[in-house]
């Protein structure tokens, strides 16, 4: 994993070149948040100053809106100057995995899973099966004991292990995690520890960002 | 004021909505949720629906041939307009409301508070098209046909006392029954509940999704706000459909004439 926001205080003058940029962050001086720009490709972690400041960061990615005040790159584009159908197109290829997995809780493993293939490629819902199964077992999960359970019954890492499948088979080119191993034990830890690696291994070209507010001093 | 201008204007909306976007029943999880939300509002209301629709026949005929001292086509037509234009979409529709308005009010707002209505824009899924126009379809579905239930069961009931009430026999009724009522009426009374449906789902899943507030104390109030306007409007259309089909608009469309 490469280390830290690899973040980059932002040019006084004419903004840097966005190419080469999976995702790039940068609040004005005198906001008091800090500035994030992470390189395409591999996996990285990001690491807001707080949870506001992570929470306006993953608002404005799914928005694909930086504020008024902020810079915002998503995957070699500098979103200001989208129109909508840019940001539309942008926002199909990113994907973001809140930290407690973001299930529906009246739907079990399986259908949280192909929900938005359902929606997005309805086509897909015939060879998911397989798919899910692989990404599974790859992340040393068994299918039939997690598919069939409701949320009420699963584990924290069982919730976010859901979430997780769900995203990967939408195959994002951008994928930012919220506190993948938070709140978990140290068996489920290093499990977790495995998503960025499953991810790649699907999408060799992709970014994997873990998102983790930086610890208080 | 501006609150209830608010919310009119709101429930337009998603009326709009659901009408530009009812091509989405096509996808495999709203067809699925249509059927879930048709089978829990249709026919899993349907004991209850029988039973209350049994009473209400039978109490209506005790009581008009009681009271105007009726004979059989008296009866009959009595039947046909209270119970098959009237008191059977309504009977529907309050039922449903009980049923099924509550539920989906208490079910989305906790889907609001709880962060899944979020989710599923997380995933990029408009929550409307995911929660709202399956609800809607189901719930106008199942309401017309939860009204024909009501019509045959308490139409059939009213009959069945009235020949043993009466000096008329159980044919006598029955043939005047086909003799009295018209396609007209079956029309009229499945637009009705279809609107009524469309309407209870409508008004239920707005407030739903708009609870006046973040806390859970919010959820009973969405209901509250859901039920009780849901009820109001349903008597509010009704009022409209007697006006228009017995009044000025359409007079002659429907008759009622002793």
């Amino acid at each position: 994993m490469n280390p830290g926001n690899s973040a980059a205080p932002p040019d006084a003058g004419s903004p840097p070149p966005a190419d080469g940029i999976a995702l790039a962050y940068e609040p004005a001086a005198g906001v008091g948040e800090c500035a994030i720009r992470i390189p395409l490709g591999g996996s990285h972690r990001a690491s807001p100053l707080n949870e506001s400041q992570k929470r306006r960061l993953v608002s404005a990615v799914l928005e694909v809106r930086g504020e008024p005040d902020t810079r915002l790159v998503l995957l070699g584009v500098d979103v200001d100057g989208l129109r909508p159908a840019g940001r539309a197109a942008l926002r199909d290829r990113i994907a973001f995995l809140p930290a407690d997995g973001g299930l529906l809780s009246s739907l079990n493993a399986w259908e949280n899973i192909v929900l938005p293939i359902g929606f997005h490629s309805p086509r897909r819902l015939r060879d998911v099966e397989a798919e899910v199964s692989g990404v599974l077992a790859s992340l040393g999960a068994d299918p039939r004991e997690l598919l069939g359970k409701l949320p009420e019954r699963m584990s924290l890492y069982e919730k976010k292990l859901t979430g997780y499948v769900r995203i990967t088979l939408e195959k994002p080119d951008l994928m930012l995690v919220e506190d993948p191993q938070g709140g978990l034990e140290s068996a489920e830890r290093a499990a977790a520890a495995k998503f960025p690696a499953a991810y790649l291994q699907i999408c060799p070209g992709g970014t994997f960002v873990q998102l983790q507010v930086a610890r208080e001093p | 004021m501006i609150g209830v201008y608010r919310e009119f204007e709101g429930c337009m909306r998603l009326a709009g909505h659901v009408l530009r976007r009812l091509p989405v029943l096509a996808l495999p999880p709203v067809a699925e949720s249509l059927t879930r939300q048709i089978y829990f509002t249709g026919a899993s209301a349907t004991a209850g629906i029988v039973l209350r629709g049994a009473f209400i026949g039978t109490f209506i005929i005790a009581y008009v041939i009681d009271v105007l001292e009726a004979d059989a086509a008296l009866a009959v037509k009595i039947l046909i307009w209270v119970v098959l234009r009237e008191i059977g979409p309504l009977i529907a529709a309050v039922l449903v409301i009980q049923r099924s308005g509550t539920a989906i009010t208490t079910e989305l707002a906790l889907m609001h508070i709880s962060g899944e209505v979020a989710s599923l824009r997380q995933m990029r899924i408009d929550p409307r098209d995911y929660l709202v126009v399956p609800r809607v379809v189901g719930v106008a579905l199942s309401t017309a046909a939860l009204t024909f239930y009501v019509q045959v069961i308490a139409v059939g009931g009213g009959i069945l006392l009235s020949s043993l009430t009466i000096e008329a026999s159980l044919g006598e009724l029955v043939g005047e029954f086909f003799a009295l009522a018209k396609p007209v009426d079956f029309v009229y009374a499945t637009i009705k509940s279809l609107l009524f449906g469309a309407a209870i789902a409508l008004v239920c899943c707005y407030h739903g999704l708009h609870p006046p507030g973040m806390s859970i104390n919010a959820v009973p109030k969405a209901a509250i706000n859901g039920v009780t306007q849901s009820t109001l409007l349903v008597l509010l259309l009704n009022v409209i459909f007697a006006y228009l089909v017995f009044g000025q608009a359409f007079f002659g469309l429907v008759t009622a004439k002793l």
